[in-house]
């Protein structure tokens, strides 16, 4: 039931970050979309995953793999919207 | 769990469709960095569903090539690469 519930939450923030990816006009604010909801919708459901069928032996892989995509996410689209302002790449009503 | 995994599936195709369409270069790679999460979240959906522990490994090193691939596209754009 836990894991449903947390499953169901995270498939709901990918959805929305995946409208956002689809809907808004600007590179930017792709990027705060993707960057905020996929990221939390990732987290919720890799922890269902993690309370699924008690403790067993690829939990701790499994919560290895939670801290990797927590760390490198923030850093690639923190990256990315440095490279677009960098060169000088102008978003909607700059 | 079925209806997570179709989720993430129809969000998948719809991502990809940002990598194939978008504008700018920094669509695709920002594209890319999502699709890639994606694939992680099914590789351990599957793995743990199945009961088949290599596909976390293979998870596990998934995330790592993809990041440092989108670190090196995004410093060579920045630095001037690309076309637009």
């Amino acid at each position: 039931m836990t894991t449903l519930i947390l499953s169901g939450l995270g498939a709901a923030f990918v959805l929305i970050g995946t409208l956002g990816i689809l809907r808004f006009r600007d590179v930017y604010s792709r990027l705060q979309a993707s960057g905020v909801s996929d990221n939390v919708g990732t987290a919720l459901i890799m922890i269902g995953l993690i309370v699924w069928g008690g403790w067993e032996r690829h939990d701790a892989t499994l919560l290895f793999l939670l801290f990797l995509l927590l760390l490198t996410n923030p850093i690639a689209t923190h990256s990315i919207a440095k490279s677009a302002f960098t060169r000088g790449h102008k978003g909607e009503g700059q | 769990m079925p209806i997570v995994e179709a989720v993430l599936l129809f969000s998948l195709v719809a991502v990809l469709w940002r990598l194939l369409r978008g504008p700018t270069q920094w669509d695709r790679l920002l594209a890319y960095n999502s699709a890639s999460n994606r694939v992680v979240v099914l590789l351990a959906i599957t793995a743990v569903g199945a009961g088949r522990s290599v596909l976390l490994d293979v998870a596990v090193v998934y995330v790592a090539l993809s990041f440092l691939g989108i670190i090196i596209l995004a410093r060579v754009m920045e630095r001037g690469g690309g076309n637009r």
